[in-house]
């Protein structure tokens, strides 16, 4: 079933595959196994659930590949891209701003304006904080924010 | 000669703050779940599942479907374990992850406050 399995992985996004597919296969591989022990019939709902829930998760994963600009972009094989030498306060406030800047630009893409004006107000907030930790560390020439 | 300048009165609308939509189920789940520790995908089914006192079992497509979405919006992150591979990655929630899960169980708060309070009024 394994085999079965890795093949489905095929369906989603090469993106997706290559940063999550080995997780999912050990994932599936762990629950097979526990259901096995379980029975037939147990074996048999949880193959039927695991196959259908994949094969239409891979179709909203391709929906939101196509749609969403950045998917799964920042992230890299193992852990999320080495932080800079910062204080965390610092680090953490810059990734809001990104946050914040990332939901407002989906927001805008999708003509929901009231949430991006949302999250305009949440991105100024943002940035905000982030000079007040900028000048609280001394950091004179920070790095430019997108 | 004047120069016609044609002007539109625009009624401005009232800004009207918004907050983000609710959190799915599964969502909420995996972010109360890495809210304790962090974790890794088979052990946040397992989690979950408890969590839920056995209604929830999340399949591996539905939390493979939610994790890149949470990655994506900076509520989680993934990190280095020591002795874990990479087809064992471990998940923890960042501050901004918590922030909306504080935000979500404030509105379950408000919202169940609400109803228990309907309810009252209807046995009177």
């Amino acid at each position: 079933m394994g085999a079965v399995f890795r093949v489905l992985l095929y369906l989603y996004p090469q993106r997706h595959r290559e940063l999550l597919g080995a997780e999912m296969q050990a994932v599936f591989e762990q629950g097979a196994q526990e259901h096995r022990l379980l029975g037939p019939s147990q074996y048999l709902r949880f193959v039927l659930l695991e196959v259908g829930g994949l094969v239409l998760h891979a179709a909203i994963a391709q929906f939101a590949n196509a749609t969403h600009r950045g998917y799964l972009e920042n992230q890299v094989h193992g852990t999320l891209a080495p932080p800079q030498d910062l204080p965390d306060e610092v680090i953490e406030a810059q990734n809001r701003v990104a946050v914040n800047l990332n939901q407002l630009l989906f927001a805008i893409s999708r003509h929901q304006f009231v949430q991006a004006r949302f999250y305009s107000n949440e991105e100024r907030k943002a940035r905000e904080n982030l000079r007040q930790m900028q000048e609280k560390y001394g950091i004179g020439d920070p790095q430019p924010l997108p | 000669m004047g120069q016609h300048i044609g002007m539109r009165h625009v009624a401005k609308r009232p800004a009207i703050e918004q907050p983000p939509k609710p959190l799915t189920e599964p969502v909420l789940l995996i972010l109360m779940s890495l809210a304790a520790q962090p974790r890794h995908g088979y052990a946040l089914i397992k989690d979950i599942e408890a969590l839920s006192r056995h209604r929830v079992r999340l399949s591996t497509g539905t939390l493979y479907g939610a994790l890149p979405r949470l990655l994506d919006e900076g509520w989680i992150e993934r990190f280095e374990q020591e002795d874990t591979s990479r087809d064992k990655q471990a998940y923890r929630l960042t501050s901004e992850g918590r922030r909306q899960l504080e935000l979500e169980l404030n509105r379950f708060r408000e919202l169940s406050r609400a109803g228990f309070a309907r309810l009252r009024l209807g046995e009177a």
